[in-house]
Order: structure tokens, then C-alpha cells, then sequence
């Protein structure tokens, strides 16, 4: 049906300096006798890249090195670029005209005909938008939806072999949405699409493929049968594109206040030490409040082991000298004295969280700084937990049980638990180990968000340099 | 030393023996008020020893470990679990005489033998705490009138004792005050900020005495905590093999089936466990597990009456003093059972499978868990202390099968649990012998062979109706609500 591949190999390609697509690769499979074609979907956040990128498709932009090869000779996109190139191009018209006479500029029909390779359906098409009355309006006095709508007849009666829609439901009418959803359902079958949508739930059902792009590369490349990465995908942009507002705290929680001279955390000369070996020793360390800290070091150098004397879950806690949240250990005060204080994710944690219960109820467990719940919990708190849902984009998986979830959305799900009660310490302890790519993107973007609002001192534990968080400043290094 | 049940009047022992109340929570709003500041010293440092003192530190109290002079100089094992996790470590002669409160957690057989020996070494008016009463009760320990001697006996073992607090929780645990040592009242006020200290008040704490806690505690283990898993094990496994089935797929079905079938146990107790089998399969296993309570009663009522009489414990510590013998023999016996020594398979088994293949294992746990909570009743003790010593516990037995089998069911376990285990199993399975000729692989191993789930109305009432009215139940319904309010997860 479709003949050849499409092959995009580190292909670089600049938008007049403005922006740059770089080292994309990138296959689009031609369908077979028995195999369905590809039918691709680009998302990303806005300012990622995706229109760049299927603008490149059609030909725009130059290409700095890579390749780009196998495209058909009959390609049409319709982009908000392509229609305000052309509305700018009339206008020109209009500037252009020295003549004393009032230009109506070039109209409707002609703007359609002038491309137009099959009457019959443009006809039909004009008739269906309900562009039939604009026909003799001139093209720029269009209001934007029937611009768009004008675009989206041109291309599609230009009997196209490559069909590339940028946000092609944008700004159009419920009715026509519907019917333009169907119509690129019966054109699947017989023209190859590269779609560009901002949301993944407006996913059309034939759709195979989504390519995801980031700061102008292909980052990941998904097949929609795969259900799981599909769903992380969707997660992803959620967190990308929607504003974070980090949710209230329970105004009913009362947390002894913090007095405001005193460091967060002091450990003077911390010795960690078993019979046959010494994890570190001499460590003075002092995290004021509104200091971000990234710790590194190789494994076993006592990462793990510094932030538990921190929590209190290291029994050598108390035989430092350590204060914390103005407690110097090992008098009198309880752990959970100190734990009220600390948001903490860790993969441990993670493996820990085995009880059986909802996802809402382990958000609600960071209030109590449990592991499952085991208080009966306030309608505020289970309405601040729905927020961070909201905020996670799975508020519609409230009630599923914590064990069900996938390992990213597990960890997406301990660090909403950790933020709930609005710690002042947060400690996120290797919080992408184990996570594949799209997770640690997820993870990332959402630590990120959190870091941002201000309201919280974040210890932030890793070793993969492109892990880097932007805002945390201060960095110990171990080992 | 004799017998301190045995030298009480009947009216004394049936007092004692009544003794159980479940505690509510804001009974414990004092927190660990009662020993903050006090200095207490633990004895023992295996894994109720550790646990409970890392426990008692993280909630604030002052905690170190009276080892023995070659623990320290040669760096045992108890000395470097003491010093790794932090804790202050001395010989008995250094930290007991300024002790407040001594907690005694070494193994029972030790306990004359350190008692004796720490007892010169106590200050005026301190405290001992034991977590299990055999010591006082069975042997007869007379501590000196100025000492406070309370009880808290946490119903699990020390790895989740840590595990629970860890996590925000805690188990459920059993405290007492030995009368005959509470010379200024403060036993109660210390054992409950004890089991505050452990966490132990949020999973429910039932106040009882040494003797209720000791004569039900033996009766539970022994029968079906213990003793019916592992004589149902053997049969099972054996009957498996003989119909024909994989041996590997029956060693895996028994390993984790117990642990499978009696989480539904914990859940809604033996009605729940029931429910999940179909209807022709609940019936089957109501009447297999009716036989078997007929033929395993009079077991049931040896083992209580022993308790009761001390012969139990008379002959156990005769093996104490013959270096474990009885107990090291049959250990090594289990240890080369056909069931123990077969790997469990790598097949797949669903969690329903467990219970459709599985029947006789069902049957097995509702006429154990029945019988026992009936002769414990019978024998005048409280029916919330029967609950907790037969059917609470037995999940929490059926998950150490699930780990390393009976191998490790039996090392978790007391010496004294073991030694009452293996009693039982001797007893036993020669009394299902012609039971168990009977048995077929639709039963145990297969699954019932029916065309369809059909049943007679009538029966289906009868029968569910006799599980649900089981007095094991209605207690149970009661004290898992209690445990819901606080525990959501269960």
C-alpha cells in the first residue's frame, strides 16, 4: 500500500536559528500485505520540538547534517506555521497593492482550487465544514477555526501520500471534530498520517506508533500495543504540560515549629562503624533550611547510611553526635518526633510498601509517616491525597490497589506520600533507581516541580550526572 | 521449686486461668510515661532481646545489654548485634545493680539459671519483666518480695515485632502482672507503658495474667499452630505422592498453601477461608473436617489436660536436663521427611488454586483452629485468649512453612513450642492413619471432580450456617473489629 520506509537518521535540521531538531533518529515502516501500516503519533510538551519535527517531514527547515530519506513526492501538512504563513502571505498581497481600489484578497474558493486535485470531494468537504457561505470571502477575513478549516480541505483533497496534521483538532467546532476524527479513521486505510497532538487521550484509535520528543529530540519511540508505556507516556505529558500547584497540607496537622536560627540537621564528627568495617568517619555536615543538597559518591560509600541518621532508622544514630529539628539524639525523644519532619523516598521504601491497600490510602500514610494505614484518616486528608492524584495525573485510579501499579507509578506515588504533609526536609534517596527512561523522566519532572515551589529543604541522593536536578546548589560528596 | 499452678486453691486457678480483657486504646494515652528516664536493662540479645530494645530506644526510653563476660570477651554473636545497633553493652555485675527494669528474654530453659543468677545483682524495688510466664508459672520461681514482676509477651516473632513498629504499627501482645510481686502497683502502669514502647498498643493489647498466658500459650502451639501444620504436611504430602502426583508440585502446593489459605483466615477468619472454596468443595470440607475433629478431640483434650496437670512441662524439662535428647532426635527426624526433602516445583499455582486443590488442607486448619479455641474454652479459659492462641496465630506460623518449610517453622519457634509440636505429631498422625486411607487426590492435590458447582440447598444452609455460629467466630467477629478500626490493612 505504502511503498518504502521513511528514514530519518541523525538528522539535524535548523529553523532559521530558532530552533533546532537534533540527531533524530527515526524509522516510519511502510505497511504490508499483512501487516498494517505505521500511523504515527508525535507528542511532546510545548516548546519540545514535535511541530519542528513534523514540519521537517515536510520539507521546512535546513538540514544541518544526517539524512532524511524515502519521502513521497505528494506530502500536505497542516500546521498553525503553514496557516500564518499563508494569512502573512496574503496580507503581503494586500501591502503589495498599489492600486486605489479596496483588495478583498484571494478568496476561499480559489485558495481551495488552487491545490485541489479531486473537485468532487472538495466539494463534499466545503459542503460538510459548512464552508459553502465563505466561498467568495476572502481567505484572510476568515475567522482562525475556518482558516483551519480551509487548511484541512486543501490538504485533504490534494490526494496526499504522506498526510502530517499538527494539532489538526485545535480550534474546530464539536461537530466537525467528530466528523474529522472519522474521516482520518477511513483515510488511515489507505494514506500514510504523522499526527502532532498535545494529548495523548485524544489519541486516535488508529494510531500504531507515538514518537515522544524533548528539547528537539526523539526521545521515545512506543508502540500503542504496549498498554504500560502507552500509560507512562500519557503520565509524562500530563506532568510536562500541566501547571503543578502543589497541593494544600492538612490545616488540621499541627507541627511543632522549627526554630528558624537553628540548622535542619548538624552531625559533628559522624562515624558509621561494624565490627569488621567503617562506613565513614569524622562527617560534620550541617543542612540549613532552604539548602538543597545533592549527595554522591560510588556505592557503599555510606549514602544510604548518612541519610538514616538523619531519619533516626540507623541504630547508630545514637551513639553520634546528631541533632536534628533542634533534637540532639538519644534523649528521651521518639522517632516519630523526628520523622513528622521528613518527607523520604528510597527504593527500600519501595520494597518495604508491600501491604495491600488503595493508592489514595498510601498518599494518606505519609500524614502518619506509615507504612499502610492504620488511622482512620480525615476527609481532608483523603481530599488533599485526590489533589496529588490530580497533580500525578492518576486521579482516576484512586481506589486500585498499591501492589497493581506499575514500579513508576509506584514511585511517582511514594513521593506524593513523602510531599503530603509538606515536610520541611525532603530526602529523596536514589529516587530513579531501577526505573526505566520514561519513568525516570516522570520522576524527574516531578521532583523538579517540587523543587520549585519553595516550601521545602530537598536532599536529593543520586549518581548518574543526567540525573541533575535544576535548583539544587550544595553537594557532598562521599567515598 | 514446684509448681506454682499446682499450689493454688481451684478457685485461685479458675480466677487466673479467667483472666483476659482487650484494652482500648486510649487506655495507653500515658504513653511510656512510666519508664522515661528509667534505666532498663535487657537480658538476651537473640531476636525478641534486639527487637524489642531497638523498638523501646526509637520510642525514647533508655535501653542497654547485660551479656555475659565471655559474650564480651570473645565478641559473640549477642555482642555484636548489641554494639552494632548502637546499645551500651555490660557484663551483669555492671549495669544490673542501678537497672530500674530488667527484661528477661532469653529462651525458657535458661531462665531459672539467669534469674538465679541476676536476682542478688538487682537493686531494691526494681523490675523484671518476662515475655513468657513459663519460668514463674511451671517452674515455680519465687523472686524476691521487693521486685515488680510483670509480663508483656508480644504474639509474634521478634523480626516482626521490629518490622510492625518500623512500619507505624506494632502486634499484638498479652501483658501481666504477677500478683504475688507487685509490691508498690506499679506493674500495670509499667507493662502498659511497655507495650506502648513496643509499639504493641496499636495492633491491640490483651491484659491477662502468667497462668492464663502460659496454659493457653502451650495449648496453641503445640495443637494447631505448630503440630497440625506439620503432622497436615506430612500426610498430605505423603497421600500426594501416593495418588499419582508430582512430588514437586505437591511439595510447592503445601508450602505455600498454608500460608495461602489461612491469610484468608486472617481476613474473616474460618468463614472467609471457607467462603472461597465453591460450594460442593465447602461442604466436602466441612464433613472432612467434622470426622477429623471426632477423631483428633481426644488429642486435643491430652494436650490441655497435660498442660494443666505440669506433666507437660515435667517431661520436657526432664529432657532439658538430659541435653534435649527427645528434642534433637526428632528434630533430625523431621529434617528427613520425604516432605522436607522434596524441592518445591517452579510451576505456576494461583491463589485460588491453592484452595481448589487444597480442600483437606482447609479442613485441616478450621477442625484444628476449632478444636483447640473449643478445649481451651472448655478448660476455663477466656475465649479472647483462645481466639488469639489458635486462630490469630496461625497465619503468622503458616508464613515461616512458606519461607524454609518446617525446617523453619521449627527454628522461629521456642524450644518449648518445638518440643509440644513434635509431641503432637506423634500422636497424630497414627490417629489419621485410617482417615487418611480414605483420602483422594479430589481432595487434596486436584481439585474436586464435578461436572458442575451444583448443591442441595438445604445442605448449603446447614453448613454455612454451622461455620458461621462456630463460637470461634463470633469472638473472632468482635476482635478483628476492634483491629479494623485501628488497622485498615489488617
Amino acid at each position: 500500500m505504502f511503498d518504502s520506509n521513511i528514514t530519518l537518521e541523525e538528522l539535524s535540521v535548523d529553523f532559521d536559528g530558532r530552533f533546532q531538531l537534533a540527531d533524530v533518529t527515526w524509522t516510519i515502516e511502510p505497511g504490508h500485505a499483512t501487516t498494517p501500516a505505521e500511523q504515527w503519533l508525535i507528542a511532546g510538551a510545548n516548546g519540545s520540538g514535535k511541530s519542528a519535527l513534523a514540519a521537517a517531514l515536510a520539507g521546512e527547515g535546513n538540514i544541518v547534517s544526517g539524512t532524511l530519506s524515502g519521502l513521497p513526492e505528494r506530502i500536505a501538512l497542516v500546521s498553525y506555521e503553514r496557516q500564518a504563513e499563508l494569512i502573512a502571505a496574503e496580507l503581503r498581497k494586500d501591502d503589495a497593492d498599489i492600486l486605489d481600489v479596496i483588495s478583498e484578497g484571494t478568496p476561499v474558493s480559489e485558495i481551495i482550487s488552487d491545490v485541489s486535485l479531486d473537485d468532487t470531494l472538495a466539494e463534499e468537504l466545503v459542503a460538510t465544514l459548512g464552508i459553502a457561505p465563505l466561498m467568495d470571502r476572502a481567505f484572510r477575513k476568515l475567522s482562525t477555526g475556518e482558516t483551519r478549516k480551509v487548511m484541512l480541505i486543501r490538504a485533504l483533497t490534494s490526494q496526499p501520500e504522506l498526510l502530517i496534521l499538527d494539532e489538526p483538532f485545535d480550534g474546530l467546532d464539536h461537530d466537525s471534530r467528530l466528523w474529522l476524527q472519522g474521516h482520518l479513521a477511513t483515510l488511515a486505510e489507505t494514506t500514510r498520517m504523522v499526527l502532532v497532538l498535545n494529548r495523548l487521550d485524544e489519541c486516535p484509535d488508529f494510531i500504531t506508533n507515538v514518537a515522544y520528543v524533548e528539547d528537539g529530540q526523539l526521545v521515545h519511540q512506543v508502540d500503542r500495543a504496549d498498554e504500560r508505556a502507552f500509560g507512562e507516556l500519557g503520565q509524562l505529558l500530563h506532568l510536562k504540560t500541566s501547571e503543578l500547584e502543589v497541593p494544600r497540607a492538612d490545616p488540621a496537622a499541627s507541627l511543632p515549629p522549627l526554630d528558624p536560627d537553628q540548622p535542619l540537621v548538624r552531625l559533628t564528627g559522624a562515624t558509621v562503624r561494624y565490627t569488621e568495617n567503617v562506613v565513614f568517619e569524622n562527617l560534620d555536615w550541617t543542612i540549613e533550611a532552604g539548602q538543597h543538597w545533592q549527595v554522591s559518591g560510588p556505592n557503599g560509600s555510606g549514602k544510604t547510611c548518612l541519610l538514616s541518621l538523619i531519619t533516626g532508622d540507623h541504630p547508630q544514630c545514637y551513639v553520634n553526635d546528631i541533632s536534628v529539628f533542634g533534637f540532639q539524639r538519644g534523649n528521651g525523644e521518639s522517632i516519630w518526633q523526628i520523622k513528622q519532619y521528613i518527607g523520604y523516598v528510597s527504593t527500600a521504601l519501595q520494597w518495604e510498601y508491600r501491604v495491600s491497600t488503595s493508592l489514595r490510602n498510601v498518599i494518606i500514610s505519609g500524614f502518619y509517616d506509615s507504612i499502610g494505614l492504620y488511622t482512620k484518616s480525615s476527609d481532608v486528608q483523603k481530599a488533599i491525597a485526590d489533589d496529588w492524584l490530580e497533580v500525578l495525573g492518576m486521579d482516576r485510579r484512586a481506589d486500585e490497589p498499591f501492589n497493581k501499579l506499575s514500579f513508576g507509578e509506584q514511585r511517582l506515588a511514594l513521593i506524593a506520600r513523602a510531599m503530603v504533609k509538606h515536610p520541611p526536609l525532603l530526602i529523596l534517596d536514589e529516587p530513579c533507581l531501577g526505573l526505566d527512561d520514561m519513568n525516570r523522566q516522570l520522576v524527574l519532572a516531578l521532583i523538579e516541580r517540587i523543587c520549585r515551589s519553595g516550601e521545602v529543604t530537598v536532599l536529593y541522593v543520586n549518581h548518574r550526572v543526567d540525573d541533575a536536578i535544576p535548583g539544587i546548589e550544595n553537594h557532598l560528596a562521599l567515598g | 521449686m514446684t509448681n506454682y499452678f499446682n499450689t493454688l486453691p481451684l478457685r485461685a486457678q479458675l480466677a487466673e486461668l479467667g483472666k483476659c480483657r482487650f484494652m482500648h486504646l486510649d487506655e495507653f494515652t500515658e504513653g511510656v510515661d512510666a519508664l522515661m528516664g528509667k534505666k532498663i536493662v535487657v537480658i538476651g540479645c537473640g531476636a525478641q532481646g534486639l527487637n524489642q530494645g531497638l523498638n523501646l530506644r526509637d520510642s525514647g526510653l533508655d535501653v542497654s545489654y547485660a551479656l555475659r563476660e565471655a559474650a564480651i570477651s570473645e565478641q559473640r554473636q549477642s555482642w555484636k548485634n548489641a554494639t552494632e545497633n548502637g546499645f551500651a553493652v555490660g557484663t551483669y555485675e555492671e549495669l544490673l545493680p542501678t537497672a530500674d527494669v530488667v527484661l528477661n528474654l532469653t529462651p525458657d530453659k535458661q531462665h531459672t539459671n539467669v534469674v538465679e543468677t541476676i536476682m542478688p545483682l538487682m537493686k531494691q524495688g526494681a523490675t523484671l519483666s518476662y515475655s513468657h510466664g513459663f519460668n514463674i508459672v511451671e517452674e515455680g520461681m519465687e523472686v524476691r518480695d521487693d521486685i515488680t514482676v510483670i509480663m508483656v509477651a508480644p504474639k509474634c516473632p521478634g523480626s516482626e515485632v521490629r518490622a510492625e513498629y518500623v512500619r507505624g504499627f506494632g502486634v499484638p501482645t498479652l501483658i501481666a502482672v504477677h500478683e504475688d510481686n507487685d509490691p508498690n502497683g506499679e506493674g500495670l502502669a509499667q507493662a502498659k507503658a511497655y507495650a506502648v514502647g513496643t509499639g504493641g498498643h496499636k495492633a491491640g493489647v490483651l491484659m491477662s495474667s502468667f497462668v492464663a498466658e502460659v496454659k493457653s500459650d502451650l495449648m496453641g502451639e503445640q495443637t494447631i499452630l505448630c503440630g497440625m501444620l506439620q503432622t497436615g504436611s506430612l500426610l498430605c504430602f505423603d497421600k500426594m505422592v501416593e495418588e499419582g502426583i508430582d512430588p514437586a508440585y505437591a511439595s510447592k502446593l503445601i508450602q505455600y498453601g498454608w500460608e495461602t489459605v489461612t491469610e484468608a483466615l486472617k481476613y474473616g477468619g474460618v468463614t472467609n477461608m471457607m467462603d472461597r472454596l465453591s460450594n460442593p468443595a465447602k461442604i466436602r470440607a466441612f464433613d472432612l473436617a467434622e470426622e477429623m475433629k471426632d477423631i483428633m478431640r481426644p488429642l486435643y483434650q491430652k494436650h490441655q489436660d497435660d498442660i494443666m496437670t505440669g506433666a507437660f512441662s515435667a517431661g520436657m524439662m526432664d529432657d532439658w536436663a538430659n541435653d534435649d535428647a527427645k528434642l534433637l532426635g526428632w528434630r533430625a527426624d523431621t529434617a528427613e521427611t520425604a516432605f522436607e526433602k522434596t524441592e518445591a516445583g517452579d510451576m505456576e499455582i494461583s491463589e485460588q488454586e491453592y484452595f481448589d486443590n487444597g480442600i483437606l488442607m482447609v479442613a485441616m486448619v478450621k477442625a484444628g483452629v476449632e478444636l483447640a479455641f473449643e478445649t481451651m474454652t472448655d478448660a476455663g479459659i477466656v475465649a479472647d485468649s483462645a481466639y488469639y492462641e489458635s486462630l490469630h496465630e496461625t497465619p503468622l506460623i503458616a508464613n515461616t512453612i512458606a519461607r524454609k518449610k518446617l525446617y523453619e517453622m521449627n527454628a522461629t519457634i521456642s524450644d518449648t513450642a518445638e518440643y509440644g509440636c513434635y509431641l503432637y505429631n506423634h500422636a497424630c498422625v497414627p490417629l489419621l492413619a485410617d482417615f487418611m486411607s480414605g483420602i483422594k487426590s479430589d481432595v487434596i492435590g486436584k481439585g474436586l471432580d464435578v461436572a458442575d458447582n451444583g448443591v442441595d440447598n438445604a445442605r448449603l444452609i446447614e453448613v454455612n450456617a454451622a461455620i458461621r455460629s462456630h463460637p470461634v467466630e463470633e469472638i473472632g467477629a468482635v476482635l478483628r473489629g476492634h483491629m479494623a478500626d485501628m488497622k485498615q490493612i489488617v
